[in-house]
């Protein structure tokens, strides 16, 4: 099968989690950033803990070989981070999000938000060489995995990984109460 | 049957059942294609194909000849896949927007904050998006391409990503909901 027909299934199957996760809805995305309905987060960490386990399950089978891991550079990936949450809180989506709440006819996804990401992927392209190659070259790890990086065992890490994701739960689930009681 | 097809026919899932599914295919990203999933870098793609169409000297640079090449590449056609994905999704539960009079300004809880004014919401999601997609090329990619797809390999750049999006973005829900928050 061709690559390009994979990738547009993949697409699919992607774009229709996102609706269904109710990820394409403006005020799902903002009320996790104002704790009041983690469901954001729990599809998020779901998906990360079952990739996880089958992923590295298939490597230690040897049924499959990592892809261009994304690469590490400590103060790049925050700092996008830090703009890329501000972004998202005044837009209620992300790139992958506005696709899919564009197909389902919403306009305020599919014009401003469209039109928004090839603006700022302009910007981008013609900003990079002032910008990527400093910014990349602080604290840069390269493209490593936790498991590597510090010796652990995959099974801890995603093991690890699930306990801290529950933690956090617990956390802002208890937070976002107390502050719904005062209000 | 019945019930997985009326299961699959509502509006919302269970976070966990859309994020098994979403674990499914980032696995079989990487074990069909030996790719990721991604949306933002094809934002880059399409803007490298129009700039060239348009200003062909300004878009002559080394990042759109060498680093993100001005072609439909798959992480194009996956970007695709999510735009009919979600149409097919909306469809199942009859939440389709396609010309509905709520389609240009979707969401109640926005009107019920920031008004009903159309131009207001587009005006912010605009600056907005322009924001992601810049951040998302400091950062090496989006919710999709580094903190899904970098997270599902343990890589810690997608947790460094993840911990400066949700500091922000609860900053920035506190100043335009302020009292509201």
């Amino acid at each position: 099968m061709s690559p390009y027909v994979v990738a547009l299934v993949l697409g699919v199957f992607f774009g229709f989690s996102l609706n269904k996760a109710g990820l394409t809805k403006y005020h799902k995305i903002v009320n996790v950033f104002r704790l009041t309905d983690l469901a954001v987060l729990k599809f998020m960490m779901t998906a990360l803990i079952v990739s996880m386990s089958g992923l590295y399950l298939l490597r230690g089978l040897g049924l499959v070989t990592f892809p261009n891991v994304p690469a590490t550079y400590i103060v790049g990936n925050v700092v996008g981070g830090l703009i890329f949450g501000v972004g998202m809180a005044l837009s209620g989506y992300c790139p992958g999000t506005c696709a899919a709440g564009a197909g389902e006819g919403k306009l305020d996804y599919l014009i401003p938000g469209l039109l928004g990401f090839l603006v700022g992927a302009g910007i981008y392209g013609l900003t990079y060489q002032q910008v990527f190659p400093a910014i990349s070259e602080i604290a840069n790890v390269g493209n490593v995995v936790i498991p590597d990086l510090w010796n652990l065992s995959p099974f801890l890490s995603i093991t690890l990984f699930a306990l801290m994701a529950l933690l956090l739960f617990y956390l802002i689930d208890r937070a976002g109460l107390h502050r719904k009681d005062r209000g | 049957m019945k019930a997985i097809i009326a299961y699959i026919r509502r509006d919302e899932w269970s976070p966990y059942i859309a994020g098994i599914l979403l674990g499914i295919v980032g696995i079989l990203a990487v074990w069909i294609s030996n790719s990721l999933l991604g949306a933002s870098g094809a934002f880059e793609n399409i803007a490298g194909l129009i700039g060239q169409g348009i200003a062909p000297d300004l878009f002559d640079n080394v990042y759109f000849n060498f680093i993100m090449p001005p072609e439909i590449t798959s992480s194009v056609y996956l970007l695709v896949g999510v735009f009919f994905g979600g149409m097919l999704a909306a469809a199942t539960s009859g939440t389709l927007k396609w010309g509905k009079p709520d389609a240009a300004n979707s969401d109640t809880q926005w009107k019920s904050i920031f008004g009903q004014q159309t131009w207001k919401r587009w005006v912010i999601a605009f600056v907005g998006a322009i924001i992601l997609e810049y951040a998302a090329g400091i950062a090496g990619g989006c919710t999709s391409g580094l903190a899904i797809s970098g997270g599902m390999l343990l890589a810690p750049a997608a947790f460094l990503f993840i911990a400066g999006m949700f500091a922000s973005g609860i900053v920035t829900a506190m100043i335009i909901y302020r009292k509201r928050y």
